[in-house]
């Protein structure tokens, strides 16, 4: 699955999808495919306010827990309730249905500090 | 991975097939080894409903012969070995002075004076060396670790799909008739083996048979015909991550997180497996003063029936104060809720008793439960 060219990446392989001042954000299928089958995902509360590259949450696979990094700073919007009853939801559409949370953005030039699609992928091919 | 780990790991038999199914291998025990091939969960569903093969060849093989090896067995370890029957085959563990374990092991007796003994790959320098000190006259220890092979099918279709690769209907019997916790030798006419030990063992909890092969260069056409005949009944390759999941449901310890130098088989729940009729082992006396005092800390099964999941090194508290820690920790699939083990003090032990498993600073409940999770119908 190659990454959308319209979202913006983070090196804790988060993606960003800015809609207006809304940014949704979710973990890439390199990220979900790496912890396997995931059974568990603690979301950040309505209303808390994340700063950029802070640990939000938790992304639990069968084998490990993972810390959730938000790739930009925000109020939390809105979360996926999908993911109570179908955390795999994440492991199948990581990019679309399995996003995680919303969030209005503090600070828009933050985005600045993420990465391209394409520089996505070169960190990627690096890492395997 | 630096290029030092990669020198000193060493790869099974099957290391070309693993990559071949796209495998992703990990170091386990100084080999590589596939922790899972399509994801835990479709490899433990397979196992449960159909059949799983797995690669255990990192396993460490000891051959023991000689008319001594009972005796000498006998000694070193709880249960007894001297009085197995050719073609038996039995759980055991080697203990210390103190009643810990060394490590836990199956004994296959071949023969009056011939057994194979599988020790656990991460305890195969440790117990070598242990036994290898320990060795009496009429004892001869050889270790076949690294050469040869171990593949194990396992699941209620395991026979269906062993059946047909062995020499003749007379084997297909034979094998058919094979009860638990037996073992045999056999040859696998249709991938043209040299003689095998088949054994109807196995770490999951449901039917299914170990195959041990004396060269390891006989496993990759083995394993690529099974998993041809397989195909039909569903067989798929299932790797180190499914294998702990499904030993986990069905109550079986693994050495390192219920066994240990410092925790007894009392503890760790092989009570069952202590002979303490035999005149003497190592550490008989530690275990037998455990025994009458009964106030060791003790491994209890728990369920957990919320969304969060246990973790290894959790803390365990009840009514507010902390008794112990979780050891294993897993998805249970077959059970439908997460599975833990812990040890705790004697005083929250009991089947029924509500804990609660400290996550992330929140108490989450875990009920104890008896052993196992899961049992095959």
């Amino acid at each position: 699955m190659t990454q959308p060219d319209s979202y913006l990446y983070s090196k804790e392989h988060e993606w960003l999808k800015v809609d207006g001042d809304v940014g949704i954000i979710g973990i890439t299928d390199y990220a979900q495919d790496s912890l396997g089958d995931i059974v568990y995902v603690e979301l950040p509360r309505l209303g808390a306010l994340v700063k950029q590259f802070a640990s939000v949450g938790v992304i639990e696979s069968v084998k490990a827990v993972s810390d959730l990094f938000s790739p930009v700073g925000g109020e939390v919007v809105e979360v996926n309730t999908e993911l109570d009853a179908d955390p795999a939801l994440v492991n199948r559409e990581p990019f679309t249905g399995g996003w995680l949370f919303k969030l209005r953005l503090a600070d828009p030039s933050q985005r600045d500090g993420l990465l391209s699609a394409a520089d996505y992928s070169a960190l990627v091919a690096a890492e395997h | 991975m630096t290029d030092a780990a990669a020198s000193t790991t060493r790869r099974t038999a099957l290391y070309d097939e693993h990559l071949a199914l796209g495998a992703r291998m990990v170091p386990f025990a100084g080999f590589e080894m596939p922790v899972q091939y399509a994801g835990i969960l479709k490899e433990h569903e397979a196992v449960r409903k159909r059949a799983g093969i797995f690669d255990l060849s990192h396993m460490a093989q000891f051959e023991l012969s000689g008319p001594g090896v009972g005796a000498w067995a006998d000694a070193l370890t709880i249960n007894h070995v001297a009085n197995m029957k050719p073609g038996q085959a039995r759980y055991n563990i080697f203990t210390n002075e103190r009643g810990g374990a060394h490590d836990d092991v199956l004994f296959y007796r071949l023969g009056p004076e011939n057994w194979l003994l599988v020790v656990n790959a991460a305890n195969a320098t440790k117990m070598w060396d242990y036994l290898n000190a320990s060795l009496t006259p009429g004892v001869k220890l050889a270790n076949r670790q690294g050469r040869a092979a171990l593949i194990a099918v396992q699941g209620p279709r395991a026979a269906q799909i062993v059946a047909p690769l062995l020499t003749d209907e007379v084997q297909r019997a034979a094998m058919r008739a094979m009860r638990y916790y037996t073992c045999a030798p056999a040859i696998f006419g249709d991938v043209e083996t040299n003689e095998a030990l088949l054994a109807r063992t196995g770490y999951t909890g449901e039917d299914g048979f170990e195959i041990f092969l004396a060269d390891g260069a006989e496993a990759p056409p083995l394993w690529r015909r099974l998993l041809e005949v397989g195909a039909a009944y569903g067989l798929e390759p299932a790797g180190l991550g499914a294998r702990d999941m499904l030993r986990l449901e069905a109550g079986m310890p693994l050495y390192g997180f219920e066994l240990g130098e410092d925790i007894s088989p009392l503890a760790g729940g092989q009570r069952w497996a202590v002979k303490f009729d035999k005149p003497y082992f190592v550490g008989k006396e530690a275990l037998m003063v455990q025994a009458s005092q009964d106030e060791y800390d003790r491994f209890v099964a728990l369920r957990l029936d919320g969304r969060v999941p246990p973790r290894t090194g959790y803390r365990v508290f009840a009514g507010g104060e902390c008794v112990g820690e979780v050891r294993s920790a897993s998805l249970g699939p077959s059970v439908g809720a997460y599975i833990a083990t812990a040890l705790v003090r004697k005083s929250a032990s009991t089947a029924g008793t509500l804990l609660h498993v400290e996550v992330r600073g929140t108490l989450h409940e875990a009920r104890v439960v008896p052993l196992p999770f899961y049992r095959r119908a």
